[in-house]
């Protein structure tokens, strides 16, 4: 089968049903084989305006990230869908609805705007999905339906991924929605009959390995469930809601309960309550929530109470753009909070690590007694991939308290100073384990205290609880041939994708280019990432926010100043960009 | 004040000229050329050279879609006109968009003429008028080795000329209603079908044909006189019609084609027609005269685009260049490019 690699893009107005297409879409192409990563963008406002977009790149190889330009776009409202055309492609499609409902004025269709080689096909969307089905409803169906024809899916994939999505709802929804699809694929095969692509044709022969369409959220919600949650306190905020609404549905089917608290200030209390008393309990928040939590964060260091807690960044400061993807929480979760508050932060770079460092996260918190912050960002979140069904080991399930001994003698102090800093930690209930906690620095039992030497020791004890964890955190992986490289990307989160699509094109022309894959944030491998840039000429780090966070964090490990590519547009960061920069700073 | 807006309907060397002079003379204009093809401008004549793998695809382009850009021309390729409204200036496309102008010109060429009696096969008959003609030829040629050509004009010699360099058994059926728009008197018809059968071509002259029936996905039964045999393909070429049909509505002068005066004027101001599509009225012999060919055409492309603005050139064409064919005067000097 030839190399497949095109990007689909549906766009639509609020309410057009771009989403819900896009998600059928990517099933499908799940369904077939191919490899799907796809991302929405969509307004922050609920419902009635603003611009919708899902943008899905297929291929028959694992896909690392977005591509910049767009081969389809599936027009679902042709004003909203102007925007997207300097993204295309030469020789893109466009499919469209050609027979809006009144005639529009010069300007006011997609066929004004695109260049001439653009390939238009107009489907009467409504017109066929008023007709098939008694409403135009069907419409984002209809064009489902041209689309397949078009470039040869089997239309059973289709259908059986209507039939999942919406046998749910009914029997009426169902066929309505399944005789929109039919009608665009029947009106398509004879008005394009001629002009098929058919580059998307699945391979029939090609074995096909069982995959999962999960986004980031779901990932993560998922990898909570298997960890054994027992208790989730949130309260809404773009984009960890999904997580919310997963868990409400999911935990109390495993007999967990979910509650909605009045705020983030309040959800971290509960976890860190829960925590205290000995169960596994996790929040989600984003930027703005965060920022409330930071305070009984550090209560959490101080009074050693492990807490999991997902930052879905978005952009910022403040309210900042709810619906847009920013990774600029980075330096608010490594030191956010008053005082001297070491705490592990972490950060996965896909899908399939959404599930596994979620799972990780609550054996981290345990261990080490601290709350541990997983930090996502909208575009992973809210980004769908298919992944081989994502299991976790027996290893990483395993209960990762530290318990006193049982046997042991003498008075128990909950805090008391070990070389590695980790203190066994009783919880409510235990017998002959009574202590003290309290978010004043505090002696070995717990009780406050002042002294200069005993807040120098307890900070010491902090800092080296938290350095110790490094054994446990995945370390950075480098993605290379070795040896001395021209350029090094240093990346992290949902950037690293593109960052190492780049880097993978400048390896096969035979540059001598590598890339460093960061999850560990907090602590950090300092020994392994000055050992990569040591052996770097330049030191390129991509980010997706306006200061260069990471390149703040690690930058001093280099000999000198790291290139930074900062990135504060709201989107994600496209391989291209990261790939031009790369190039630069070989021919300077 | 807004600027000027051309539009020209028609992508073939008439359209492409006159959008290039309005571009030329009116550079402040706006200038939007709509084409119901998706390529660029090219040769037809060069097709049958492209189908037999002589040229390539590339060689037949005598303008890419990116050089309209260049020339400030914006080419709307792939989008049909489906009506215009001459009194309110505007024209509407297949998928609902209206254009205002200020001025047009219907250079919108013609389409394969298939004569009446035989529009009963027209499914299972190809032309070569497009290169996706051209494309869909070159698709199902490799599947057949025997293919009938009916008619006669010149594009079907010079298809037959393209299957005899592939290696097809080419069958001929030359039709009385052959040639147009010349008239073929026996004499022609018998040198020609000499000509053919010495370059191993069958011919068929003065037969009729009595049935077309398809018996596979590459065979079609065809019954000729006497003769019955399979043919894999069967191409049709009888010349071809103004495509004028979308206008029937519009209150524009319609006969054959597009009437015209002789500044290609259609009686509406600012609303001129040209190339293939047009009619154009002869002073001098009171009659209307239609013109086809690459050269005639950019000529008059050129012609109605100085008239939209604001000249009164007429079209030079002389008497004796003009014959009757059929009821109709035919400006053939076009036939010295052939």
């Amino acid at each position: 089968m030839p190399k497949v690699d095109i990007t689909i893009e549906v766009c639509g107005m609020s309410g057009d049903g771009t989403i819900a297409a896009g998600g059928l879409l990517n099933a499908a192409m799940s369904e077939a084989g191919f490899s799907v990563l796809a991302f929405d963008s969509y307004p922050a406002e609920i419902r009635g305006f603003g611009r919708c977009v899902t943008r899905s790149r297929i291929g028959n190889e694992e896909m690392l990230a977005l591509a910049e330009k767009t081969h389809v776009l599936i027009s679902l409202d042709d004003e909203q869908s102007r925007s997207r055309i300097p993204f295309l492609e030469k020789g893109a499609a466009v499919i469209f609805d050609n027979k809006p409902p009144s005639y529009v004025g010069e300007g006011h269709a997609i066929p004004a705007h695109v260049e001439p080689d653009i390939n238009l096909f107009g489907i009467p969307f409504s017109d066929l999905a008023a007709e098939a089905s008694g409403s135009t409803r069907g419409r984002n169906l209809t064009a489902l339906g041209g689309f397949a024809v078009i470039f040869g899916l089997p239309p059973e994939i289709f259908r059986h991924v209507i039939q999942k999505k919406f046998a749910p709802k009914g029997e009426k929804v169902l066929q309505a929605n399944l005789m929109s699809f039919d009608a665009g694929y029947n009106f398509a095969m004879t008005a394009f009959e001629d002009r098929l692509l058919k580059i998307l044709t699945p391979p029939e022969t090609e074995e096909k390995t069982e995959k999962l369409l999960l986004s980031g959220n779901v990932a993560i919600a998922q990898g909570a469930l298997d960890a054994n949650l027992k208790l989730y306190f949130g309260y809404p905020i773009t984009p960890a809601t999904p997580i919310l609404e997963y868990l409400a549905k999911a935990l109390p089917e495993k007999g967990g309960k979910v509650l909605q608290m009045e705020d983030e200030i309040s959800s971290i209390g509960a976890v860190l309550g829960c925590y205290y008393a000995g169960q596994r309990a996790m929040t989600a928040t984003s930027g703005p929530g965060f920022a409330l939590m930071t305070e009984l964060i550090t209560h959490g260091i101080m009074a050693e109470i492990p807490a999991v807690i997902i930052d879905a960044q978005r952009g910022g400061p403040a309210t900042g753009l709810p619906t847009k993807t920013e990774q600029s929480d980075l330096h608010a979760a490594v030191f956010g909070g008053p005082g001297d508050s070491p705490r592990i932060v972490i950060a996965p770079t896909n899908v399939t690590e959404c599930y596994e460092y979620t799972v990780k996260s609550f054996q981290l918190a345990e261990k080490y007694q601290t709350p541990v912050i997983v930090l996502t960002d909208f575009f992973l979140d809210n980004r769908v991939e298919n992944v081989p069904m994502p299991q976790a080991s027996k290893e990483a399930l395993k209960d990762g308290n530290i318990y006193p001994d049982p046997s042991a003698k003498g008075p128990y102090n909950r805090f008391e100073l070990t070389e590695s800093g980790i203190s066994p930690r009783a919880v409510p209930g235990m017998e002959d384990f009574m202590f003290t906690t309290t978010g004043l620095e505090h002696s070995e039992s717990g009780g406050p205290n002042y002294t200069p030497e005993n807040h120098m020791q307890f900070s010491e004890k902090r800092h080296r609880k938290i350095q110790g964890a490094l054994e446990d955190l995945s370390i950075p992986k480098e993605f290379s041939k070795g040896g001395s490289l021209d350029v090094g990307v240093i990346s992290w989160g949902s950037t690293f994708g593109s960052a190492l699509e780049a880097v993978q094109k400048e390896q096969e022309k035979g540059l001598k280019v590598g890339a460093l894959k960061i999850t560990s944030l907090f602590p950090f491998h300092d020994e392994i990432i000055r050992g990569f840039m040591e052996r770097c000429g330049e030191v390129l780090i991509p980010e997706l926010n306006f200061q260069g966070q990471l390149a703040n964090l690690i930058g001093h490990l280099h000999r000198k100043d790291v290139v930074r590519i900062n990135q504060a547009t709201g989107k994600p960061i496209p391989a291209s960009i990261i790939l031009e920069k790369i190039e630069e700073v070989l021919k300077a | 004040m807004s600027e000027e807006h051309f539009v020209v309907i028609g992508n073939g060397p008439a359209g492409n000229q006159a959008a290039q002079t309005l571009k030329e003379k009116a550079p402040e204009a706006r200038v939007t050329l709509i084409s119901k093809e998706r390529e660029g401008y090219y040769k037809p004549c060069l097709l049958p050279e492209y189908m037999a793998g002589k040229i390539s695809e590339d060689q037949i382009y005598l303008s890419t879609v990116d050089a309209y850009k260049e020339k400030g021309i914006k080419l709307r390729s792939g989008q049909e006109v489906v009506d215009v409204k001459p009194r309110r200036r505007e024209i509407v496309l297949d998928h609902k968009e209206v254009l205002r102008f200020d001025g047009l010109i219907l250079a919108v060429g013609g389409r394969p003429r298939i004569p009446e009696p035989l529009l009963v096969f027209r499914d299972l008959m190809m032309t070569l008028k497009t290169l996706e003609d051209a494309k869909t030829w070159i698709e199902k040629i490799s599947r057949v080795d025997r293919v009938l050509i009916i008619g006669g004009d010149l594009t079907s010699l010079a298809v037959t000329k393209a299957l005899i360099a592939l290696g097809k058994e080419v069958y001929f059926m030359l039709d009385e209603n052959a040639f147009w728009p010349l008239r073929c008197n026996d004499d022609m018809f018998q040198d020609v079908s000499d000509r053919l059968s010495k370059r191993g071509v069958k011919t068929f002259y003065n037969c009729k044909l009595n049935s077309m029936a398809q018996r596979s996905e590459h065979a079609v039964e065809v019954r000729v006189g006497d003769d019955i045999f399979e043919a894999g393909l069967i191409g049709a070429f009888f010349g071809l019609v103004p495509n004028v049909g979308f206008l029937a509505r519009s209150g524009l002068p319609l006969d054959r084609g597009l009437l015209v005066n002789e500044t290609l004027n259609t009686g509406f101001e600012g609303i001129y027609a040209t190339g293939d599509c047009a009619q154009v009225f002869h002073p001098e012999i009171r009659d209307y005269w239609v013109s086809i060919g690459h050269d005639n055409a950019k000529a008059l492309g050129r012609t109605a685009a100085l008239n939209l603005l604001g000249e009164r050139r007429p079209v030079d064409v002389a008497t004796e260049s003009l014959f009757d064919v059929q009821g109709i005067k035919v400006n053939t000097s076009w036939w010295m490019e052939f």
